[in-house]
């Protein structure tokens, strides 16, 4: 427990130092985050070893304080939310085209973490309350770092994020007025199915899908993270809509009485699917190339959110697994694509998609970063991104009535592949190649291209790694 | 309750209806924001008869005057030709109407069925009173059993802020403040001072704390500074910056100084509550005070060197 302490206050203290000092110091935000990730993956081991542990805070009887929770998925978030944070900190300091380099992002971003990680860690309705609006607040500023024209996306994305936490208060309220307890475990020990459980549940569900985005509560996503800085875009679209999806994910999985959950869950499903093809459908058709990648983020969500309403549907802990793996796979590949899309368009000076024409022959490796991290989000074999669809699908195959969600996953896949070899196509047209404007950054490439590996990478372990997430011992 | 209390609140219930359908439908903007405060002040009184004091005090020192002040600063930048409030459309209102409607009937099954449950949390909190260092359950709640939330809420504060600073906001050119104007404050911002360390010191006992006294604090501060008698504030002095940040760190230090001690985080030695909270306090309260004040009038020339 003491290493995801250190994993989470470590990052607090490192922004609140560089504030004291107006510092604007990237490699001591490297450091940082390089020491967050050594905390975070000893707090892995840890509980890896000793099995799940709490932490009361102020060491007061549970129902009186909040505690915080060490599980598997816990630790593992803790690793990949650091794992992501370091990249796009190497990025920010280290890219030519960074436009980061000398503002608040340093100490913000630090703060963005140390609040996520507050999230991974708490087990209580209304500390997760307060982690969202540290969350929201520091995205927001984040995105308003790009200047004058991301203020208008930037304002619509606090409103709404207000507005969401206020649903969600309200449901918090009304499940504290009923049960008088406020910590997820103790509550799912006494949740009963009336009508206030199911309308503060719902109220919740509201609260967090505006939150993360999930369809249909999506339109301020794209917009948001087209206008931030590409280091902003990429944390936000890898980690911070991440964070409602776990609080959903525990609220629903532990804290709900099974049969509103069973209720609940085709709902949740079918919005998925509805925002794997419509989502995937704006991404077909929009010309800007940051766009085209926040909306996939968008279709990428209804994976995990159709993931999470047939896990409490069919009851099946299994997919649990599916859902963190489209996370985690979703979060590396969607860092590499943001990463590698503000470098092209930073080169070529150009926002639209069709200026990429002929770009494998002027820049191959973020192209190459791009269309591998791509794969994975079609779920091509052998990537993460594969390994969680197939878990996914598993259960379907198993039953004959489940074909329609399959095709559900199908349509969603095709129209993945269909935006991504949108891009790749036009990258390999190279009769008449759109020459860049500036000089391209070969670091930030490589740099891009490095979680799109990890990602592929992920096959390599796919045995174990599916092993440990499903709980069942090798 | 006696007939006078079913009254006084009647009226009180009324007249928020009614300021809150005018702050919506006047048509000068200047009116709404009057009324806007008003309403809020109003809001205040409701939170002391449903007897909750600290929300009163926080309602009426943020909700009314803060939020009432950053208002009126935004009227003064708003271009003479917008400041007619627009027409209100008259095909919205019969949808949100209907809406709001629906919405009230679902909350309404919801709260119904509420018994007038006792939490299981009043008594373990009633419990564990002596052990907090502090008399008054909420600030022993605020303070001790759940001060990580507290703790978070100051970076939440920390955030809009450095939010806030990112859009690099220029204060228009204060005219000259009137003489009398400037003799009020001067009386007036040493009684803020008196009412909010008052505030605080009673926090420990009875209702108020922190966050009430910081922004009364933070309300003297900015009276004397719009009336040119304090010079300006900025993120560049490093004394503002200790202020601002101190609350958190201070409160961060004794966190992680009580799990090295083995006390738990965020836990205080047996005798040593009381004046740690107090400490914690101390340094929250001038944070929450100086963030506040230059939220509403900070100088921010230099965020982007």
């Amino acid at each position: 427990m003491t290493a995801a302490l250190i994993a989470l206050l470590l990052p607090l203290f490192t922004a609140l130092c560089l504030l004291l000092l107006r510092s604007r110091s990237g490699v001591l935000v490297i450091v940082t985050s390089l020491l967050t990730l050594l905390a975070a993956a000893w707090s892995l081991y840890d509980v890896t070893v000793n099995g799940p542990q709490w932490l009361e805070l102020g060491d007061w009887p549970p129902p009186l304080a909040i505690r915080f929770q060490l599980q598997p998925i816990t630790a593992l978030l803790l690793v990949f939310s650091a794992m992501i944070h370091l990249l796009v900190a190497v990025y920010a300091a280290g890219s030519q085209h960074s436009k980061t380099r000398y503002t608040d992002f340093w100490p913000l971003s630090c703060l963005l973490q140390g609040s996520l990680n507050a999230l991974w860690l708490s087990g209580d309705l209304f500390n997760w309350y307060v982690t969202l609006e540290l969350l929201g607040l520091a995205a927001v500023a984040l995105v308003a770092l790009s200047g004058r024209k991301a203020y208008g996306p930037a304002l619509n994305y606090l409103l709404l994020s207000l507005g969401a936490s206020l649903v969600y208060l309200l449901g918090v309220a009304l499940a504290y007025g009923r049960y008088g307890v406020l910590d997820i475990s103790l509550l799912g020990a006494m949740t009963e199915a009336d009508t206030t459980t199911r309308i503060a549940w719902w109220l919740m569900t509201l609260g967090l899908m505006l939150k993360a985005a999930l369809w249909p509560f999506h339109l301020w996503l794209p917009r948001a993270h087209a206008s931030a800085p590409t280091a902003v875009s990429a944390l936000l679209s890898a980690l911070v809509v991440k964070g409602p999806l776990f609080i959903l994910w525990r609220l629903w999985s532990e804290g709900a009485p099974t049969e509103l959950a069973v209720e609940a869950g085709p709902v949740l499903a079918v919005a998925g699917i509805a925002a794997l093809i419509l989502g995937g459908w704006s991404a077909l058709r929009t010309p800007w190339l940051k766009s085209l990648v926040a909306y996939s983020t968008v279709a990428q969500l209804g994976y995990a959110l159709m993931a999470l309403g047939l896990l409490m549907y069919w009851q099946l802990p299994a997919l649990d697994a599916a859902l963190w793996l489209f996370v985690l796979a979703h979060g590396l590949a969607k860092a590499s694509m943001f990463l590698a899309a503000g470098e092209l368009q930073a080169s070529l000076g150009s926002k639209r998609v069709s200026a990429l024409r002929g770009t494998t022959e002027t820049m191959p490796v973020a192209m190459f970063a791009f269309a591998v991290a791509g794969g994975s989000l079609i779920g091509l074999p052998p990537s993460g991104g594969f390994l969680a669809k197939w878990l996914l699908l598993e259960p379907m195959f198993e039953t004959v009535n489940h074909w329609p969600w399959v095709v559900g996953i199908l349509l969603g896949t095709l129209i993945s592949a269909g935006y991504v070899f949108r891009v790749v196509a036009l990258a390999f047209d190279r009769a008449d190649p759109v020459p860049p404007d500036f000089s391209p950054d070969r670091f930030a490439h490589w740099l891009a291209l490095l979680p799109a590996l990890v990602v592929w990478g992920l096959a390599l372990i796919s045995e174990p790694l599916i092993h440990w997430l499903t709980g069942v011992p090798l | 309750m006696s007939l006078h209390e079913w009254m006084l609140d009647g009226t009180l219930g009324l007249l928020v209806l009614i300021l809150a359908v005018a702050v919506l439908h006047v048509r000068s903007l200047y009116i709404s924001i009057v009324l806007f405060i008003a309403f809020g002040l109003l809001l205040a009184l409701i939170w002391a008869r449903l007897g909750a004091p600290d929300l009163a005090l926080a309602e009426a020192a943020i909700g009314a005057g803060l939020t009432g002040t950053l208002l009126l600063a935004a009227y003064g930048r708003v271009s003479e030709r917008r400041r007619k409030a627009e027409e209100p459309l008259d095909w919205h209102a019969g949808p949100a109407l209907l809406l709001s409607l629906i919405i009230a009937v679902i909350l309404m099954r919801a709260v119904w069925p509420l018994p007038d449950l006792d939490s299981a949390l009043v008594p373990a909190v009633a419990d564990q009173m002596a052990q907090s260092g502090v008399g008054h359950p909420v600030t022993a709640v605020l303070l001790s059993f759940r001060a990580w939330d507290t703790l978070l809420e100051l970076l939440v504060l920390l955030l809009a802020f450095m939010a806030v600073r990112q859009l690099l906001p220029s204060l228009p050119r204060q005219p000259e403040a009137w003489p009398l104007l400037q003799a009020w404050s001067r009386l007036l911002a040493p009684l803020s001072v008196l009412i909010g360390g008052y505030l605080l010191w009673r926090g420990s006992a009875d209702p108020g704390g922190a966050f009430q006294a910081g922004a009364l604090l933070a309300a003297g501060a900015i009276l004397l500074r719009l009336t040119g008698l304090l010079p300006a504030l900025g993120w560049h002095h490093f004394w503002i910056r200790a202020l601002i940040l101190g609350g958190c760190m201070v409160f961060l230090a004794i966190g992680v100084a009580g799990y090295w001690l083995g006390t738990g985080f965020l836990g205080y030695a047996d005798g040593w509550a009381g004046p740690l909270i107090l400490l914690i306090e101390v340094f929250a309260t001038l944070s929450i005070a100086t963030t506040l004040t230059l939220l509403v009038i900070g100088e921010t020339r230099e965020v982007r060197e």
